[in-house]
């Protein structure tokens, strides 16, 4: 499929919004600007779900030089739908360890929570997924975004024309918010990391399932500006022990990639993981503009700790529109 | 079949505003409110007077344009204004109240993809990433929004249950809608939230969209779309493990005049294991799964 192909048959206009190419430059106001002199991302190496998780997320943690102690810890796994075939969510086992290494580092609560985009049936997707097990297992609260009281929160960016959107008071009042992304490529935004994660904040009570209206906006445009607005400390665990290349976020194939990417800095994170998955993160639409004020995706900005990407780095397939996101970057 | 611990959570989680949240200690919201209504009104245990507080909270939320947003503090009318215009139905006192809600529906469909995307898929129908029609409008989540299959069957229910009181271009748009639902159906029927292919790969049904979609449609039953699409339901039935989905398939084959104590029986069992997640609108429906009442989604008289 060519790229024309692609944007022609983009339902809703994600596409639309994306002719013409690059963003505009001086779209978010100063105090949005959150980039440091330079963020630390740690790369893991884990052969499988059946490793010492709970041990790497806590190497990891300490690595990144995050404390946790005595804080409220919400963690935002992608629970978008479920395919007993597939591997489109983060794997229950690395929810698992996160609770017991956040536990372990002294949080002072956990929560887990998603908004899943595509069903309402919580209690089936949980059951389905295996995280109500982990939930009772590990006895954490689960709170279903969706329908979680919101407040308003305006945008400190204006990529999209939303201006303010509504945001779960409980991931507001999280003292520290963890994206737990799947490590996947996806068929509109070229990946889905940690950053197009927080499309799963977005309470459906208000904006739908799917939340399409994110998408007539520019799902691109939509990722910048609601993590823009997410100023809260966050940090991210990308679950690419098995990830996903292709048709993606749903409908691509599993691809084994052995890899848990950690840090501070969500964009710092994801120019990681794209890197990992021989995707140049310059040229991921939204990655590039959070580059410019959120993040870093340069190289030289990234002290990578942990394996070094070369050695773990993995060629993930892309549909044909995205075939231009492919490199080392 | 009665769930007494259904109705007594549903009773307890009222809130002091006289409305639900979507769970215990949550803001009121519409969706919740309405469905909560539904339900007690389907059991005559119920308590009279949280009914009222509950009728009084709907009453006070409602827009001056007919519409209701989705909980105080927003005001732009919402895709809940379907379920707060069905359950403001069962009250004759209020069915003006019903009738406006179902105007306002009329007057705020969703969009088409545009004329850009309409001569797209006339002239390279091959070549769109997501095969639809795209001038079709029916019901969305959000206003202006494109269209899907939850709200669209839920604004299908109330318009057709107050079609005679609303006139106009009920009828039309009715048509339109269900030919939107026919148009969206997966391979080998049942719905999803409203997108059944992508990039030439079909994506399969779920359950809780097929029996509101069919519970939408249960006037069209010679539509073989219909037919093929129960089956599909029924099959689906086997693996139903969630107490919204079962709810909505037994409202669905119970409109029907199917036999559902079976499915009734599977739902109190799930309750005892899940009590659904304490989440109001699945407990309102299940009770609703469960009444002997007539349904407040029966479109057609049995």
């Amino acid at each position: 499929m060519k790229r024309r192909d692609f944007l022609l048959g983009a339902l809703a206009a994600p596409a639309v919004a994306m002719v013409g190419g690059g963003f505009a430059t001086s779209r978010w106001d100063r105090a949005a600007y959150r980039k440091r002199s330079e963020s630390r991302v740690v790369v893991s190496r884990v052969d499988s779900y059946e490793s010492p998780l709970v041990e790497r997320i806590v190497e990891g943690v300490k690595l990144c030089g995050l404390s946790v102690t005595g804080r409220s810890v919400l963690l935002k796994p992608n629970l978008v739908e479920f395919d007993p075939q597939g591997v489109i969510n983060t794997n229950p086992a690395v929810v698992a360890a996160a609770i017991e290494a956040f536990r372990r580092l002294d949080a002072r609560e956990i929560t887990v929570a998603e908004g899943p985009g595509h069903r309402r049936d919580n209690e089936y997707l949980l059951r389905a997924s295996g995280l109500q097990s982990v939930l009772e297992q590990h006895r954490t609260r689960y709170v279903d975004l969706n329908s979680d009281d919101v407040s308003p929160l305006s945008l400190p960016s204006r990529f999209t024309r939303f201006g303010r959107l509504y945001f779960p008071q409980t991931v507001l009042k999280a003292d520290l918010v963890v994206s737990m992304p799947k490590l996947k490529t996806h068929h509109w935004a070229g990946v889905t990391l940690s950053m197009k994660n927080m499309f799963g904040v977005i309470p459906g009570s208000i904006y739908g399932w799917p939340k399409n209206v994110l998408h007539w906006e520019g799902i691109d445009e939509s990722i910048v500006d609601i993590n823009s607005a997410l100023s809260m400390p966050r940090f991210a665990i990308v679950d690419g022990i098995v990830g996903m290349e292709g048709n993606g976020p749903i409908q691509g194939t599993s691809k084994r990639a052995g890899v848990l990417i950690f840090g501070e800095d969500p964009v710092a994170v994801d120019a990681t993981a794209a890197r990992l998955m021989r995707i140049d993160p310059a040229k991921v639409k939204h990655l590039r503009a959070a580059g410019e004020f959120l993040g870093n995706i340069e190289r030289e900005k990234i002290v990578q700790v942990g394996e070094p990407i070369e050695a773990l780095a993995k060629d993930f397939q892309v549909i044909s529109p995205f075939q231009h996101l492919k490199g080392t970057g | 079949m009665m769930l007494p611990a259904a109705l007594q959570f549903l009773q307890k989680t009222q809130n002091a505003d006289g409305g639900w949240g979507a769970a215990p200690s949550r803001q009121s919201n519409t969706e919740a409110t309405a469905l909560a209504l539904l339900a007690l009104t389907s059991w005559s245990e119920a308590s009279a007077a949280r009914i009222e507080r509950g009728l009084q909270w709907l009453i006070e939320l409602q827009n001056s344009d007919g519409s209701w947003p989705i909980h105080r503090g927003l005001t732009h009318g919402s895709w809940a204004t379907a379920i707060a215009t069905l359950a403001l139905a069962g009250f004759d006192d209020h069915r003006a109240g019903a009738v406006k809600g179902a105007r306002w529906l009329l007057r705020h469909r969703g969009r088409t993809l545009g004329w850009l995307a309409s001569l797209a898929y006339r002239l390279i129908p091959e070549k769109m990433a997501v095969q639809l029609d795209p001038d079709l409008r029916a019901w969305s989540w959000t206003p202006d929004g494109f269209s899907w299959v939850e709200p669209t069957a839920y604004a299908l229910v109330a318009l057709k249950r107050l079609n005679a009181d609303v006139g106009g271009s009920a009828g039309q748009h009715i048509r339109e809608a269900e030919r939107l639902l026919y148009d969206r159906m997966c391979s080998g029927g049942g719905w999803n939230h409203g997108n059944s292919n992508a990039y030439g790969v079909g994506i399969p049904p779920y359950p809780e969209t097929t029996a509101l979609a069919l519970i939408a449609l249960q006037d069209r039953e010679a539509e073989p779309a219909n037919r093929v699409s129960l089956q599909r339901l029924v099959t689906m039935l086997a693996e139903i493990e969630s107490g919204l989905s079962l709810s909505w398939a037994v409202v669905c084959l119970s409109v029907r005049g199917q036999d559902v104590a079976y499915l009734q029986r599977r739902l109190v069992r799930l309750y005892a294991r899940s009590g659904f997640l304490e989440e109001t609108r699945v407990v309102a429906l299940a009770l609703l799964a469960l009444s002997e009442q007539a349904s407040p989604f029966r479109l057609v008289a049995s």
